[in-house]
């Protein structure tokens, strides 16, 4: 389905100001909690606006069938799922097409950053659950899902961080929400390995002219960093309490 | 060498650990034999669904979800709303759990906490109904499972009896030709009774309450039992391969009232005050 | 000691810069060192490594592993030792060298079920992991109580020179068997195995903390002793451990050394071996 960009004039008011109360180029609340499945080998639960996000991670482990084991590196294997509850309207469990296509970019958006030939002849599973979705489930699904392979110790070039920019009522917006999506004209997920700058994840889905295209990309860019920080103050929350600051020692 | 083979073999030293604990009227978590672990729910954890809960038992932990919508009701019912419960074990919930299709575990899951709801009677589903044969109201509860440690049959029933108690449905009116449409106004759902499920696992001839997965591992046979607010028994289910005497299972029947009425307590607690 | 800087790190992030050596779990980028795993970043003056606080157990040579014996075949047991990788016991290293599936029966020395210490003594990661039970300490594990923790935590849980083990030995009348694999024996009455086992819990929990021997004396109900003792805690910081481990062989050197047999009984009650031999 291509964006209509019919009558979005309601979406940003003549402040510069959107629906849900934010400026153009603001985040929706984010929280992010580390380890909280007990039986995963790492996990986050993510919010993100009205996103509701769990990513676990099984592995590195056996494969089954085994003929599908590769001899030098590991196999990442993800699954984005929408458990029935999370929708308007209840969804149907079993996988859509959507729901396909989205764990394979998330597959290929976590990969670049995974040292995978340190676990030869094994799989790493990492399965993304949304409670409740909202705009922008997948960006936030990888975000989680990066927090949860760092939290199973598997070892990593780097974190990926993601957000998505778009264009609404005609101006470049950062984090587009639902309504915002369905009604706005364009939407541009992005993922990057933070410290290296390296995207892995870019979908458009919208008419951008050039100008607005790069004025999306460096917000979306610049939402990545924000995503950054939290996921990185979530691990570090997580594993050495909340008093960082005062046993860290200067570089 | 599967990953199957790895699920069934328990430590021998386990096996002699938890009969020992057992004949001294312990477990291994050092909970009494007929003890309940910590039971918290938190209730409309998800907006977007009309009625919603998070359940932990100890380190079982689940989300439920009811979305309401109208329908057709079944032909040999015409004068009932439609309530379907559906479970999925999500693949993130264990080391075990594959993605895919419900298996008959999970089928049989979400089937006995249907019955519990549906034979306590605790929706009056003849008040869902707007025109007798055409429209009723179509409720889903929709339990998925994010860890498993034991005792799903339980957590699952308490979750499903939760959101649909907290759940506030759309009212539906019949405008002048007759057709339902949506009104502003929300409900809440006809309720009659609270159903608590009571699951027990036989080890050796010892009956728990509430098992882990580590002691379901180790079980021989399991029951469920499901009671109403009056004491009255109105579902239950016998499973695994192994079986129980008469003795246990009068025995396990009231235990199953007797521990139903603080977990009954619990729930009320969490759904009124939560 | 040359000075050691600590800094709390998450992959992908600069430990350090220039012409410093590489240890474990950092990667080299162009100019920069950068940490693979979220843990504490060690940067000495010329070396610098991360220490993790998660991740999965990766078998070396020469580790003492604890594991459950799952499979066999004519010729070899198959172990879960909590790893992506399944532990190999050759049918020969139990039998001898005249091992003949036709006379010999596998079951009758190690049965599905059971648990074993041993000790890897070969892997090269294009094949599983060769495991042998024949040494002091080593062998079927007749009794006890097994608990996993995070295989990263097995340093917290030995202690500086095992002085956690130790502790929770003493405190709860107990005998623990730690695998480098997290998998962890406990040997004691069944109320003393319990303390142990919180004990353990706790650990594994609480590995972060720096007071993390006080929080288990405190849950075992001891009085720290006021002299010496006190002041080590004081240095029982995260990862110091591995201080004291530097001048071990490489291949030990990014966690504290495998409990050797011999410590392994270092509890009360040291002439009763936790494995048999067989």
């Amino acid at each position: 389905m291509g964006k209509q960009g019919g009558d979005s004039s309601s979406l940003i008011n003549e402040q510069g100001i959107r629906a849900d109360g934010r400026r153009i180029d603001e985040l929706r609340p984010i929280k992010i909690e580390v380890g909280i499945l007990k039986n995963a080998d790492g996990s986050a639960f993510i919010q993100f606006g009205k996103n509701k996000i769990m990513a676990a991670v099984y592995g590195p482990k056996e494969v089954h069938p085994k003929h599908s084991a590769l001899p030098d590196r590991s196999v990442l294997r993800c699954r984005y799922h929408m458990s029935p509850f999370s929708t308007e309207e209840r969804k149907n469990p079993a996988p859509s097409r959507r729901e396909i296509e989205i764990s394979k970019v998330t597959r290929e958006a976590l990969e670049p950053s995974l040292m995978l030939e340190d676990y030869p002849r094994t799989a790493i599973d990492v399965f993304v659950e949304v409670l409740q979705s909202d705009g922008g489930s997948r960006c936030a699904g990888i975000s989680a899902a990066s927090v949860a392979l760092a939290d199973a110790g598997i070892n990593m070039r780097d974190l990926v961080s993601a957000c998505a920019a778009g264009k609404v009522a005609g101006q470049v917006v950062l984090d587009v929400d639902d309504t915002e999506d369905k009604e706005g004209q364009a939407d541009l997920p992005i993922a990057i390995m933070s410290t290296s700058n390296q995207v892995t994840l870019l979908q458009l889905d919208g008419q951008l002219n050039e100008e607005e295209f790069n004025k999306a990309l460096s917000w979306a860019l610049s939402g990545c960093k924000k995503v950054y920080e939290l996921q990185r103050e979530a691990l570090i929350g997580r594993y050495f309490g909340k008093n960082e600051k005062v046993l860290e020692v200067e570089q | 060498m599967s990953a199957v083979k790895k699920i069934f073999v328990v430590e021998q030293l386990r096996r002699v650990q938890m009969s020992d604990l057992l004949a001294r009227g312990t477990r291994l978590d050092g909970r009494g034999l007929s003890d309940f672990r910590e039971l918290t729910i938190t209730t409309n954890v998800i907006e977007k669904a009309e009625g919603s809960c998070r359940v932990k038992l100890g380190n079982t932990e689940l989300i439920a979800g009811v979305k309401v919508n109208l329908g057709t009701p079944f032909p040999d019912t015409p004068d009932k709303g439609l309530l379907v419960v559906s479970a999925e074990v999500l693949p993130l919930a264990s080391p075990y759990a594959e993605p895919g299709p419900p298996d008959e575990n999970t089928i049989e899951l979400a089937r006995v906490a249907d019955r519990g709801i549906r034979e306590s009677g605790m929706i009056d589903v003849s008040k869902l109904v707007l025109v007798e044969g055409k429209h009723v109201y179509a409720v889903f509860v929709d339990v998925s499972i994010l860890n498993v440690d034991g005792n799903l049959f339980d957590a699952t029933s308490y979750a499903v009896v939760s959101s649909l108690m907290t759940a506030k449905i759309p009212k539906y009116v019949l405008d002048d030709k007759g057709q339902p449409s949506k009104t502003d106004e929300m409900v809440s759902l006809p309720i009659q009774t609270i159903p608590v499920s009571v699951t027990q696992a036989r080890i050796g001839d010892h009956l728990i309450v509430d098992p882990t997965s580590e002691e379901e591992a180790l079980m021989e046979s399991r029951i469920t039992l499901v009671s109403d607010d009056k004491g009255n028994l109105c579902a239950g289910q016998k499973g695994m391969p192994g079986s129980l005497t008469t003795d246990q299972v009068l025995q396990a029947a009231s235990t199953a009232k007797l521990k139903g009425e603080e977990i009954r307590s619990i729930i009320k607690k969490a759904v009124y005050n939560g | 000691m040359p000075e050691v800087k600590r800094r709390y790190v998450i992959p992908g992030e600069v430990v350090a810069r220039g012409n410093v050596r590489a240890d474990l779990n950092v990667m080299r980028v162009n100019d920069t060192l950068v940490a693979t795993r979220v843990g504490m970043a060690e940067i000495g003056h010329d070396v610098v490594r991360v220490v993790p606080l998660s991740g999965p157990y990766i078998p070396r040579i020469d580790d003492l592993v604890v594991g459950k014996v799952i499979d066999y075949s004519a010729f070899a047991w198959e172990a879960d030792i909590n790893s992506c990788f399944f532990g190999i016991l050759p049918a020969a290293s139990v039998f001898g060298r005249d091992y003949s599936p036709a006379k010999d029966s596998l079951t009758d020395k190690l049965k599905v079920g059971d648990m074993i210490a041993s000790r890897v003594i070969a892997f090269d990661r294009t094949r599983d992991p060769l495991l042998s039970i024949s040494g002091p300490g080593l062998g079927r594990i007749p009794r006890g109580q097994v608990v996993k923790i995070s295989p990263a935590k097995v340093p917290r849980l030995i202690g500086k020179k095992g002085s956690m083990i130790k502790t929770i030995e003493v405190g709860t009348r107990s005998r623990m068997l730690i695998g480098q694999n997290g998998v962890v024996v406990i040997v004691g009455s069944p109320e003393d195995t319990l303390r142990a086992i919180r004990a353990v819990n706790l650990v594994d929990e609480e590995a972060h903390s720096a007071d993390l021997t006080e929080k288990v004396q405190l849950m075992l109900g001891i009085t720290p002793e006021p002299q010496q003792a006190d002041a080590e805690q004081e240095s029982d910081e995260f990862g110091s451990e591995t201080q004291t481990e530097n001048e071990q062989s490489a291949a030990s050197s990014g966690e504290s050394d495998v409990m050797s047999p011999e410590n392994m009984q270092s509890g009360e009650s040291s002439s009763e071996q936790i494995s048999e031999g067989i």
